[in-house]
């Protein structure tokens, strides 16, 4: 065993992993060799990608229903029509009721396909319009419980149907480990992916040694914990080394915008085309807590959901040979004001909406109920009421594409109510 | 009685009297029992420092030794050292000195800053959000001419103090201990209405209290600002008291003529009284969380009356303006039944007056802000919370999985001592548990136990703090920003994953080759100055400098092929280049050497690559 394992970390790379080596590497890459021969280490896994839109997206002004007499009223200045104009800046009608912002035109053909779904309505049973009490209990997935020490997308991955994960199940592109992924299943936040090795700068012969030293050493430890982990490292880092990550190129005719959440989204696509296990990601997208001119067809808000829809549509057509596993969740902890506030933004509201994209989504439709915006309709008369709880939506989403088992414990205390929107 | 009877009877026997057991109020004394677990002097030194400080220092397993290992641990538990060296390094930072008042005028949040320059005619309304560069300076002077400053400095230098306060305090135990029950009594700064109130709380509530009683603490985070905001009971108020009676007969009666008036008094009214109401979240994590524990034996509707009980208890205004009134206000309610203690308010306009029962006792009715404390001061010492935190405890300084009778035995001196910290760790390392070998190195260091703790291993500088705190962060503890009232888990499951493995072995390499900005580590000073004969030398030397009281020889064995590799002389060198820059002469005269004794420069790079494997070990990432 101990000369397999020699060969096997002179060689390093993932060219012998056909000539049985098993008992001396980790067992998640044994089970992958022997999955598939080829030099991908993973047979394909289903990947779910969750969006985190940080400060509370005004679903009011992203998926408008623009015939709505009362919205009109209570937004002078925040409102657009769905008439064709001059300028081509009017709202995208997507049924005849509700209008999709001009910003977001690349989300149009997604919708127009079927394969983008949108829930308005969709909030939180908790009232809070805290920003971080709202943002922690839809990530812990319990609303009305702050000591849940674990979040829901750890729950999935425990979930999950095989016996073994891969050290990338579950990865964040964050700096800090999310609340979504608080708990005991392994998950992995990391801003950069080309960080995942071992690195002394300036001096590529010192950290070939250290890296070679630590390897070793990990390997032989008497802790079982660190002895698995330091193995685990080590793979990973290696699957990593074969990607060139720097020079990535996205598939032919694919720009990614520039912003923050587009290089996340493009490094989760790095990682899904590196077939590395890969079953739910993580992503977030900041700025959307519009008190100050939120604006129209340009300002604040705009050129937040350009880039959103901009770098999922990126995303989307640059996996576009494994779109049938991939599916894409957008999040935010609640919606705005209907009315708009004295500096022409919105204040902190209750419902908003979300978008769902995939290959099984029953898309092309506005799921949810939104009734007229009457006053009376008004959750304490001022804001878009929560007609369909957030759980109903990502229990729906994360059972059937990640086919979770026993699916209960993804929500505690709560029984899901499927709304029909993923393709069983 | 059973109890006694099953303690004393058999020590009866051994000794002839045991003073303890009818006495029960009598605190427990210190006594060690390495010896009989096997360990020496310098071994059993090695373990209380692993356990009580944030690392040894190179000298300090001697120095506890000469001390006396008790008279070390009672020195610790007294924590009476002045902190000169320590002070003298936080007199750079004034922010971390500020009441919560001064925090809150002179770090106002961004969207403050905004409202008060639109209202100062500063800057317009339709400016706001502007990117341009206009718009930003007019902010920048607006906050400098008003001596208003980011939050962000105040939070920079909060992070500071406590990893200079790590690295430097002598009295290392109080800083560990305050780690940790601020860890226990969670705040976080990810929630940004409880942040400005954080580095008080640190201050305030949790350290000075950190060797003190469990009550006093409880009580003081209960009242602190930065817990009301975190766990959200300063908004939690009932209208079930006279305060709110005598409104109710006062506003109908005097618009009863006329409808329309009374009709919008009332329905204000009720507005008010609808945005008002009983929050749950404190009391039930002060009982799943800080007391009890989840399995502890209360019920949801215990639950719902203990927030009952604290209803009313909220933050004293700070804004100057509403300040005068509210002093009025709470001289003429003190009879009343108003409480102000600092920054905290006891609001009996908004405290349930009625009869509350938690845990089958009655509190209340009309009793205020007392059965508050009186709630709380039951909850610290029910046998429940005896147990879960003495797990804690021992979780924290002996294993992941501490044995049963340490606990009991732990758990018996909270109740016997009321709370009493002191005693509990008194008991904890006067036990055989503690030191018996499945005890020992049985902990995985937190990445800030590794950070602080290479720090102290290396006697290295801390001149600028910051950049550890994004290694630390990196590595997966992002302090003071645990988003969940949990705190982070203390299992070694939970620090040790891929991604931040590689990154300790990357904090040691780059520690240990000076390329963490603001931390300066002398390698050479730490061996006197004796050069190594050769790689492995160095290797055996500084093993046993930065692991002491460890057997190293496997580790030691391991590394040595690599450090035997024909090509690594050259591999070497080029690293110096890398470092060493442009001196050419020295370079080709090494080219040529393979065993001779390695240049100055060239030297210093193998031995931090040494010293960086030996923190990156694994090894080293226990304790």
């Amino acid at each position: 065993m101990k000369t397999s394992r020699r060969v096997f970390l002179k060689s390093g790379g993932l060219a012998l992993f056909g000539i049985g080596l098993a008992g001396s590497i980790p067992p998640f890459v044994a089970r992958a060799v022997a999955a598939e021969q080829n030099k991908m280490p993973f047979n394909k896994r289903k990947t779910l990608i969750c969006i985190f839109q940080r400060g509370a997206m005004d679903g009011l002004m992203a998926v408008t229903p623009f015939n709505d007499p009362f919205l009109k009223a209570a937004r002078p200045n925040l409102m657009m029509s769905a008439a064709q104009s001059a300028n081509g800046k009017s709202l995208i009608d997507l049924d005849g009721k509700f209008g999709l912002h001009p910003s977001m035109q690349a989300f149009e053909p997604l919708f127009r396909e079927g394969r983008l779904g949108i829930v308005h309505g969709i909030g939180s049973p908790n009232t809070t319009r805290s920003h971080f009490d709202a943002q922690d209990y839809m990530e812990s997935g319990t609303p009305f419980q702050k000591g849940t020490p674990s979040g829901w997308l750890n729950r999935a991955l425990g979930l999950l149907q095989e016996d073994h994960l891969s050290p990338f199940a579950g990865v964040a592109l964050t700096s800090a480990m999310p609340r979504s992924f608080y708990g005991d299943n392994p998950s992995v936040a990391i801003s950069n992916l080309q960080d995942f090795s071992i690195q002394m700068r300036g001096n590529q012969a010192g950290t070939n040694m250290a890296a070679k030293s630590f390897e070793e050493l990990y390997d032989k430890t008497a802790s079982g914990l660190l002895q698995e982990a330091g193995r685990e490292s080590f793979e990973a880092m290696k699957i990593l080394k074969t990607a060139d990550l720097k020079n990535y190129k996205p598939a032919e005719g694919v720009t990614y915008p520039g912003s923050a959440l587009a290089n996340a989204l493009k490094q989760i696509a790095q990682l899904i085309k590196m077939n590395v296990g890969l079953e739910v990601a993580f992503a977030e997208s900041n700025g959307w807590d519009t008190h100050f001119n939120q604006g129209t067809d340009n300002g604040v808000f705009a050129r937040n959901v350009a880039d959103l829809s901009n770098s999922i549509s990126a995303f989307w057509n640059d996996l576009s040979a494994y779109q049938d596993d991939v599916m894409l969740m957008t999040m935010t902890e609640f919606g705005r004001t209907v009315r708009q506030n004295g500096t022409r933004g919105t204040d902190h509201g209750r419902a908003s909406c979300n978008f769902i994209l995939g290959n099984n989504v029953q898309g092309g439709k506005v799921y949810g109920r939104v009734d007229e915006l009457s006053e009376d309709n008004l959750e304490d008369k001022r804001d878009l009421a929560v007609t369909t709880d957030f759980r109903s939506v990502f229990s729906e989403v994360a059972t059937q594409h990640l086919h979770l088992k026993n699916s209960a414990t993804l929500f505690p205390e709560w029984k899901q109510e499927n709304i029909g929107l993923i393709k069983t | 009685m059973k109890r006694i009877q099953r303690i004393s009877f058999p020590l009866l026997l051994f000794f002839g009297f045991w003073f303890y057991s009818f006495h029960p109020a009598e605190p427990p004394k210190i006594k060690f029992p390495y010896k009989a677990a096997g360990l020496n002097d310098r071994q059993a030194a090695a373990h209380l420092l692993s356990r009580f400080t944030f690392g040894a220092t190179p000298s300090q397993i001697d120095a506890v030794v000469k001390q006396g290992l008790v008279a070390w641990f009672e020195s610790q538990l007294n924590a009476t050292y002045k902190d000169d060296s320590l002070k003298s390094r936080l007199g750079a930072y004034d922010a971390i000195n500020l009441s919560n008042e001064e925090v809150l005028l002179n770090f106002p949040k961004n969207f403050q800053v905004v409202r008060m320059a639109i209202n100062d005619s500063i800057i317009s309304k339709d400016s706001v959000g502007s990117k341009s560069p206009q718009y930003r300076a007019a902010i920048d002077n607006y906050m400098a001419s008003n001596g208003f400053r980011p939050q962000k400095d105040l939070n920079q230098q909060f992070i500071n103090q406590k990893i200079l306060r790590s690295v430097y305090s002598e009295n290392q135990l109080q800083e560990v201990m305050t780690s940790f029950w601020f860890n226990h009594f969670n705040v976080s700064l990810t929630k940004d209405d409880c942040s400005h109130f954080i580095p008080a709380y640190e201050r305030d509530v949790i350290r000075p209290q950190a060797l003190g009683n469990f009550s006093d603490l409880l009580i003081a985070t209960a009242k602190s600002p930065a817990m009301l905001y975190y766990l959200d009971n300063f908004s939690s108020a009932s209208d079930n008291n006279p305060f709110n009676k005598k409104k109710d007969k006062k506003q109908p009666q005097p618009a009863a003529p006329t409808g329309a008036v009374a009709d919008t008094l009332i329905a204000r009214l009720k507005k008010i009284r609808k945005e008002k109401g009983i929050n749950e979240n404190y009391a039930r994590e002060v009982m799943e969380l800080h007391t009890m524990g989840v399995d502890g034996g209360y019920s949801q509707q215990d639950v719902t009356e203990a927030a009952r009980v604290l209803t009313g208890w909220t933050i004293y205004p700070f804004q100057v303006n509403r300040k005068t009134k509210a002093l009025e206000r709470s001289a003429r309610f003190e009879k009343e039944g108003f409480v102000r203690d600092g920054d905290f308010l006891f609001a009996a306009n908004r405290h349930d007056a009625g009869t509350k029962t938690v845990l089958g006792k009655q509190y209340g009715p009309d009793k205020g802000y007392a059965e508050g404390v009186e709630l709380l001061n039951d909850l610290a010492i029910h046998p429940s919370t005896a147990k879960f935190i003495c797990k804690k405890i021992a979780t924290r300084f002996v294993s992941d999985q501490p044995v049963q009778s340490l606990v009991e035995k732990m758990s018996k001196t909270f109740l016997s001592q009321k709370g009493d910290i002191k005693a509990v760790l008194i008991t904890m390392v006067s036990a055989r548990e503690f030191w018996e070998p499945g005890a020992l190195r049985e902990k995985t260091k937190s990445p800030f136990e590794l950070a602080i703790g290479a720090i102290r291993s290396l006697n290295a500088k801390v001149e600028d703090p910051y950049p550890l705190f994004n290694w630390i962060s990196r590595m997966g503890e992002r302090i003071y920003s645990y988003q969940a009232p949990t705190g982070f888990p203390d299992k070694g499951q939970y620090w040790i994953n891929t991604g931040a493995l590689l990154n300790r072995m990357n904090f040691g390499l780059a520690l240990a080759s000076g390329k963490i900005s603001g931390i300066r580590a002398d390698l050479p000073a730490l061996n006197q100055y004796h050069e190594p004969e050769s790689s492995q030398a160095a290797l055996v030397t500084y093993s046993k400098l930065i692991i002491p009281e460890r057997d190293l020889a496997k580790t030691v064995e391991r590394l040595k092929p690599m450090l035997n590799d024909p090509e690594l002389s050259e591999k070497v060198n080029k690293a110096s280049q890398a470092t060493a820059g442009n001196d050419n002469d020295m370079q080709a005269a090494n080219k040529t050497t393979t065993t001779a004794k390695p240049a100055r420069k060239e030297n210093v790079t193998m031995l931090a690559q040494v010293v960086g494997v030996i923190i990156g070990s694994p090894e080293y990432q226990r304790r």
